[in-house]
């Protein structure tokens, strides 16, 4: 685990990550996802977005990020998320990547943390908000 | 235009088998898209969502989500792992559509999919939940 206080309310090393479209499509091309809403502009400006929009689970890929960094030895293995989508991000939009732990829970196979997580676009809305579970390795 | 999948399918239809094995040089191409050098080295193991990714991929094709008319919105998602998954692992994705209603002109749509590995042990499971509007007849 990294060196983070594993306690209720401790902050996890949250970070930026800029979005332009070439990010988006790399993405595209990696996960074989090529709607046209995140890689045509004509397409997408035909949509309620009105523009291109990257993919979500590109934005969920930041969150579980962090997740890694946080508890490289245990999100793997057990570690669960739930997350809403809420607004998309525009390509060329930095997010930032955030997270804290709400909560620390001894169970009968060990401690259990219970993390609030998220994803923040520049005028502070959630793009992605959620709960992530990760039980802690004995030891 | 033809019918696509998303406008019948009904509660309990199953997905797939998809083969969501992820070979070395697209987990690398993966991480790189999501983070380069600002992502954790993972090793030999896949990123968190890059499986999950794959499975969605063959759902959307099979539902039809791109066709003419539609517009689709991945409302949530979740996943949980028992264990890491390597690259070049044989994965096999299993899904079903666990909940599908319409509200408001839009379909409401969830599918849980299971991931099996090469012994047919599960590994993880996923659900993802999209809204779909232009389905109406």
């Amino acid at each position: 685990m990294s060196d983070i206080q594993v306690a209720a309310g401790a902050d996890l090393p949250g970070f930026d990550r800029y979005v332009p479209q070439d990010r988006v499509d790399a993405y595209a091309e990696a996960s074989g996802d090529h709607n046209p809403i995140h890689l045509d502009e004509e397409y997408a400006s035909k949509t309620p977005f009105g523009t291109r929009i990257a993919h979500g689970m590109l934005s969920l890929a930041f969150v579980t990020e962090l997740l890694a960094k946080s508890f490289p030895d245990d999100w793997h293995a057990g570690g669960k998320i739930k997350v809403r989508f809420s607004a998309p991000v525009i390509p060329g939009e930095t997010v930032s990547i955030y997270g804290s732990i709400s909560g620390v829970t001894e169970t009968n196979e060990g401690t259990v943390v219970t993390c609030n997580v998220g994803c923040k676009k520049p005028d502070g809305t959630d793009a992605v908000s959620g709960k992530a579970t990760v039980p802690l390795r004995q030891g | 235009m033809a019918d696509v999948l998303i406008k019948s399918v009904e509660t309990g239809h199953s997905f797939g088998p998809y083969d969501v094995t992820i070979s070395p040089e697209r987990s690398a191409s993966y991480n790189q898209a999501v983070g380069g050098d600002e992502s954790p080295d993972y090793g030999i193991s896949l990123a968190p969502m890059m499986t999950v990714a794959a499975a969605l991929t063959e759902l959307i094709e099979d539902l039809g989500l791109f066709s003419e008319g539609l517009q689709t919105v991945h409302a949530g998602q979740e996943a949980s792992w028992i264990r890491s998954i390597n690259a070049g692992e044989q994965i096999t994705a299993t899904g079903t559509l666990a909940s599908s209603s319409m509200r408001r002109g839009s379909k409401f749509a969830t599918v849980k999919v299971e991931y099996t590995d090469a012994d047919g042990s599960k590994v993880g499971d996923s659900s993802t939940t999209i809204i779909v509007s232009g389905v109406d007849p």
